[in-house]
């Protein structure tokens, strides 16, 4: 299973590589690199923090649902951003991790699900 | 804290309060997360690295607010101005953050163009103008190149520590406000945690304070933050 991870704080690459290991994990630090990314590769999930330098992970978002080849990509956001509990039905997310609760487990946790179900 | 500090009040909790609540909140998110993951280890070296990990996120943490302590009793007047060899500055600064570029993947260098002169600084203040420097270069910096911590003399009988990095410019509005010595609060280069512009607003303070020019260059592939500061007249004795 292909992840890609797109967070632009490093010193969280090295907390997902082991909290998600066994997994083929590739990082981006910012929306624009993530992207173009997809036009060659089609990841089988995205981890997407929120606020990034450059486009958000709302606009990243917005942008995957725009083609129909990533339109049904699984997304996590996990993000210090307090969201409202919709917000997964309102962007069609698989998952939203809040990083100052949630635990490793539960982010492994939610990742096999997503897998299991793609 | 001081009003200055805080910024104006908003919602019962000045805005400033809000930007270091969130400042604070990145690091203390990550050092829970290191801490639970903790149990996922099984060798002692990963569980050394976590420890690591673990320690200089706190001590970044640590001295943001060690510095906006500092930036509140400025007006106490308690940080004499003295000699100071700015290379030993730099030096500390960068022992002190190498592990932390490390762990961001990133690498810090350094320049040191100067005759060997003394400047009139404090030295305390100077290492947090440095230390916040490198710490925006840590964050916005490129991949490809490291940062550089450098020290070069000026025509107008000044020393210039600047730190330069690689990554995006800065926006104009930024870079606007730096040029015009209009600093007043945290400038916000991006809407995320450990991005308020917090660092640039501390050295901007503590380069007032001490003196100093404070400003930055837009270059075509990064930005130099810089201080310009007067030589001592004291002979250096390194």
């Amino acid at each position: 299973m292909r992840i890609f991870v797109i967070d632009d704080d490093r010193m969280w690459e090295d907390y997902y590589r082991r909290v998600l290991r066994g997994y083929d994990l590739d990082f981006f630090h910012d929306g624009v690199a993530a992207m173009a990314e997809m036009d060659d590769v089609r990841p089988d999930l995205v981890v997407l923090d929120l606020l990034l330098v450059g486009p958000t992970g709302f606009a990243i978002l917005n942008e995957m649902r725009s083609y129909p080849e990533l339109a049904s990509v699984p997304v996590v956001i996990v993000s210090s951003v307090e969201l409202r509990d919709e917000l997964a039905d309102d962007y069609g997310v698989a998952a939203v991790l809040d990083k100052s609760k949630m635990t490793p487990r539960e982010l492994r946790a939610c990742v096999e699900e997503c897998c299991c179900a793609a | 804290m001081k009003s200055e500090v805080i910024g104006s009040s908003a919602g019962g909790l000045s805005s400033g309060a809000v930007v270091v609540a969130h400042e604070l909140k990145a690091p203390l998110s990550l050092m829970r997360q290191l801490a639970l993951s903790l149990e996922l280890e099984d060798d002692k070296a990963g569980v050394k690295r976590v420890g690591d990990q673990i320690v200089a996120t706190s001590e970044r943490a640590l001295r943001q607010v060690n510095d906006l302590l500092k930036v509140a009793r400025l007006d106490d007047a308690l940080f004499e101005m003295e000699p100071v060899n700015p290379r030993a500055v730099c030096d500390d600064v960068v022992s002190e953050l190498w592990q932390l570029f490390r762990f961001n993947r990133r690498e810090l260098k350094i320049d040191y163009r100067n005759r060997r002169h003394l400047v009139v600084a404090n030295r305390q203040l100077l290492h947090s103008v440095v230390y916040n420097f490198c710490l925006n270069a840590m964050n916005y910096g490129g991949e490809e190149l490291p940062s550089e911590v450098m020290i070069s003399d000026r025509k107008n009988g000044r020393i210039r520590v600047a730190v330069r990095d690689y990554g995006p410019a800065v926006p104009t509005r930024i870079w606007r406000e730096i040029k015009d010595g209009f600093v007043n609060r945290p400038l916000e280069i991006a809407m995320r945690p450990g991005s308020s512009g917090m660092g640039l607003y501390i050295a901007a303070k503590f380069a007032n304070y001490m003196g100093a020019d404070f400003g930055l260059i837009r270059h075509r592939d990064g930005t130099s933050f810089y201080v310009d500061l007067q030589i001592s007249g004291q002979l250096s004795l390194v």
